[in-house]
């Protein structure tokens, strides 16, 4: 997914003006995502969801010296998101590397069993079964898929709650509101302070 | 995960390439500062760290991206997007073994054989990706990447003074 063009950035303006842009079209770009990624048949949506959380995230992290807190508590949401969303991604990515790798166990067990059976064969001895190549090596994958599928559920309601929390607190309009309050300037060391 | 270095100086009123200029120059010594690290295979830390170290450079080259000359920064920030992608090539293997072997460790004996043979598979993965790693990181050195950011975020500051 590619980002959105932040339009009116000015080279010679201050620091926290322009983040202020970049983040409010990035902020946009992750709502926008959501109704589509909370729609647990699109993968797609919610993989071009964590990219969004992750770019909102840097911008906030490079903003927080001109944006202070409230580009930090920000930067912390949106991590969390990424978080949630790239284990959600691991899961839809692993799932199907399993099931190849149990597929090409499978070939290779019925070439196996058909060689065995010979050319002319009326049928395959059941007993055969016990001699293809990668009997023990099937072992675990089964209950490796279903633990993958139920983590990928128990992780997707898990950001279907977060996504309510960070609705519930308005944090689009929160986080905007947030980062155009005036930041404290840094305190200089006190006299006779211990270094 | 490394955290991210401070970038000293910055405040709401630096002016934007100026904030430019100091982003780039310590995220880029950043990225490479992971380097040597990036290749261990035994801890998978290193190439983890390198690889977020790269996504902040990005940020920052993308953020900034009206401080600097156009053609010089496309050029670099391909070239980081490209060294990104082949850290990625080596995460993503690090980070399925890492969980299978939890996954095996909570499993009878009996029932952990396919779980080892796919991390065997993923360990020759993880092996060519690591060489793929050490013939990019070769590369951007011959190509002279770091000293090449630094010059970027040189002309970011020049112009901001003109």
């Amino acid at each position: 997914m590619k980002a959105r063009k932040v339009k009116g950035l000015a080279e010679n303006g201050d620091f926290a003006a322009n983040a202020r842009r970049i983040i409010e079209v990035r902020l946009g770009e992750l709502c926008a995502l959501a109704p589509k990624a909370l729609d647990e048949s699109r993968p797609k949506k919610l993989h071009d969801m964590r990219i969004a959380a992750k770019r909102l995230r840097y911008v906030l992290e490079i903003a927080r010296p001109a944006l202070g807190a409230g580009a930090s508590d920000g930067a912390r949401a949106a991590k969390k998101l990424q978080e949630i969303l790239g284990d959600i991604h691991d899961c839809d990515e692993m799932l199907p590397r399993v099931e190849e790798h149990a597929r090409r166990l499978r070939a290779a067990d019925v070439d196996a069993l058909t060689a065995r059976a010979g050319a002319r064969a009326r049928d395959l001895d059941p007993t055969l079964a016990s001699t293809a190549p990668n009997l023990d090596r099937h072992r675990g994958l089964e209950a490796l898929a279903a633990h993958v599928t139920a983590r990928r559920r128990v992780l997707f309601a898990r950001f279907e709650r977060e996504w309510a929390r960070l609705e519930e607190r308005d944090f689009p309009a929160t986080l905007l509101e947030s980062i155009n309050e005036p930041v404290p300037a840094p305190q200089a060391p006190q006299a006779g302070a211990a270094a | 995960m490394a955290k991210a270095r401070p970038v000293p100086g910055l405040s709401p009123d630096t002016r934007f390439a100026a904030a430019a200029a100091a982003a780039v120059r310590v995220r880029a010594a950043e990225v490479f500062g992971f380097a040597d690290r990036a290749l261990d295979i035994a801890d998978i830390e290193g190439v983890h760290d390198m690889r977020v170290a790269t996504r902040r450079l990005r940020a920052a080259l993308e953020v900034f991206a009206p401080c600097f000359p156009s053609a010089e920064h496309a050029e670099a920030l391909g070239e980081v997007k490209r060294l990104a992608d082949v850290l990625g090539q080596r995460r993503d293997p690090d980070v399925a073994i890492e969980a299978l072997e939890s996954f095996e460790a909570g499993l009878a004996l009996p029932d952990r054989p396919g779980v080892a043979g796919l991390v065997a598979e993923l360990r020759e993965q993880q092996d060519a990706a690591n060489e793929t790693v050490a013939a990019e990181l070769a590369r951007v050195r011959e190509r002279r990447l770091p000293e090449r950011l630094q010059g970027l975020a040189d002309t970011a500051r020049g112009e901001a003074a003109a």
